[in-house]
């Protein structure tokens, strides 16, 4: 379309969507930046907050801009075509340990927590752990669902090495991390949802790496979990240009767990089901990594539904939590293995049956919005039309997951936010 | 608690032995080790390049034109829409307004029916929310 546009947006995005218009080939799109919020307010609100109100950026009215944008013409910068290469910079870097380590923290390149230098000898020893060329291209990364909203950033096999070893991964995480960067998934989400990623990882690399999928699961209480959970943090920084507050991360209070996300090795051995991997087709014991994203899961005694009892109810309990939590972007049970037992004896034989007996009534159709509404009058009756009304679903009770982890010490378990993504063989990045 | 100042005692004598043990020589390997300069590879990934698009022509006055308002579906775009109307019904009447509500499944997702609809009437758009 070749029709003069207006985008109207909260000038609490001005410096990601200025970065986006420019990564887009607009550097001159001529965005309206207005006082947010809008969700929530009634037109009265709106019309005081932000039609007879000021750009927060600029200072000017908003009406008098917007026409102004239409009408002002075009500057010779705005009327520039063609392209312009960028570069990541010099493929290395040279100077003592401590100005470097200082270097990748001002540059932005670490987690703010030390980082194992990438020599070319520790790199070198990493990319022992696969038979891929060092050159090889893995993927492409950005800060929010690869491939649509934000550009993507392109790696190779030596690039998810030299993040390995700043997360002080051994070379023998590396086939893992390679299967996780194949996807293109980002750890960190520039979501204002505050995600963050979760992976499952099933087959006998559990223990052939040292993944503790028993007491401590979910923590950092293995060097296997801790530090291949990091280094996908670090990918999303450095390969996939995530986690820059104010341009590609927008987590509105942020999520603690995006240091090293969610890692967990399934306890198949305990488990009364199949494994997770298994449940998506692959074979046992084949060594397979699943991608999740979502706000993250948290002890299940959080939820008044889980009161303590001499006898106890978890599959009532459990659907009570999932009917309160909502499913907006997934739902998830991390269930220890005494109580994966307990619904296996209330007569769950599978999980698909379970997460049948979980599922609730139909909502809006996946993907399909809220139908638009007919347009309300100002006052109280908008602000009571804004109340009820819920935000599109995007997602239904098929984003549900159940895995099995952690210690038998006790009927603990969590659950939470987490929505299904993909799974991928790890020994294809042998 | 006499036993437990003797251990105190012992403990400081101990760091005065063992913790604090350093000789010019290793001393200055120390220094040297952080004076040397060592190379590490570049952590990040590629971006693309930036492929600058033609912006479309102004309008020379709103009078007379026809400006869709198009909402994306996020919650309260439509409100903040509508607003807008008013205030092109008051302050332009002579510009014609057009709300739509976007489909195509997704905030940012396109809507082809629309985009041609727009293409054939539309002079100017204005596309809310952007969060």
């Amino acid at each position: 379309m070749n029709i003069p546009s207006v985008p109207i947006v909260l000038s609490e995005f001005y410096e990601q969507e200025v970065e986006k218009a420019r990564n887009d080939g607009l550097p001159g799109l001529r965005t309206q930046w207005i006082r947010g919020p809008v969700w929530a307010k009634t037109r009265d609100e709106l019309r005081r907050d932000v039609i007879n109100g000021k750009n927060p950026i600029t200072g000017q009215p908003v009406m008098k801009e917007i026409v102004e944008k239409f009408t002002k013409p075009l500057t010779e910068e705005e009327r520039q075509t063609g392209e312009i290469k960028r570069t990541r910079g010099p493929d290395t870097f040279t100077d003592t340990a401590e100005n470097l380590h200082k270097m990748f923290l001002d540059k932005r390149y670490t987690d703010f927590l030390p980082i194992v230098l990438p020599t070319p000898e520790r790199v070198a020893d990493m990319l022992k752990g696969t038979s891929h060329d060092p050159d090889e291209t893995v993927g492409k990364m950005s800060p929010t669902q690869t491939g649509t909203y934000f550009e993507d950033w392109t790696y190779t096999v030596r690039d998810v090495a030299v993040n390995a070893v700043m997360a002080g991964c051994r070379p023998e995480y590396f086939p893992l991390l390679l299967a996780v960067a194949s996807t293109g998934k980002e750890a960190i989400s520039v979501s204002d949802n505050s995600f963050v990623g979760a992976l499952v990882i099933n087959g006998t690399i559990r223990d052939e790496i040292g993944l503790n999928y028993k007491v401590g699961a979910m923590g950092p209480y293995a060097h296997a979990n801790t530090t291949i959970g990091r280094a996908w943090s670090l990918m999303s920084i450095n390969l996939g240009n995530g986690g820059k507050v104010g341009t590609t991360y927008m987590g509105v209070v942020g999520n603690p767990m995006n240091l090293i996300n969610i890692v967990i090795a399934e306890n198949e051995e305990e488990s009364p089901w199949e494994p997770f991997s298994v449940r998506k087709g692959f074979r046992k014991g084949e060594n397979v990594v699943s991608l999740f994203e979502g706000w993250g899961v948290l002890s299940a005694a959080n939820w008044k539904a889980a009161s303590w009892g001499a006898e106890m109810n978890y599959p009532r309990i459990i659907k009570e939590i999932f009917d309160q939590q909502g499913f907006l972007f997934g739902a998830c049970a991390v269930l220890s293995p005494p109580i994966a037992q307990f619904v296996k004896n209330a007569g769950y034989e599978t999980v698909e049956e379970f997460e049948k007996y979980l599922e609730p009534a139909p909502q809006f159709p996946m993907g399909k919005m809220a139908p638009p509404k007919a347009k309300p009058e100002s006052g109280a009756q908008a602000k009571a039309a804004a109340k009820t009304e819920m935000p599109p679903m995007m997602g239904g009770y098929s984003n549900s997951a159940i895995i099995v982890t952690g210690g038998t010490n006790n009927n603990y378990y969590s659950v939470g936010g987490l929505r299904y993504g993909r799974s991928v063989k790890i020994d294809d990045w042998r | 608690m006499k036993w437990h100042k003797a251990m105190a005692v012992i403990a400081v004598l101990c760091l005065g032995l063992f913790g604090g043990y350093a000789t010019p020589d290793n001393q200055a390997v120390a220094a040297a080790a952080a004076e040397e300069k060592i190379t590490v590879l570049n952590p990040l990934g590629t971006p693309p390049p930036i492929k600058l698009k033609q912006m479309a022509p102004r309008l020379d006055t709103l009078e007379g034109k026809t400006i869709y308002l198009v909402d994306d579906g996020f919650i309260g775009g439509d409100n903040l829409l509508y607003e807008i109307q008013d205030w092109f019904k008051a302050n332009y009447p002579r510009t014609t307004t057009i709300f739509k509500r976007k489909g195509g499944g997704g905030f940012d997702s396109p809507d082809p029916e629309l985009w041609a609809e727009m293409e054939e009437k539309a002079d100017g758009i204005i596309i809310a929310l952007g969060h």
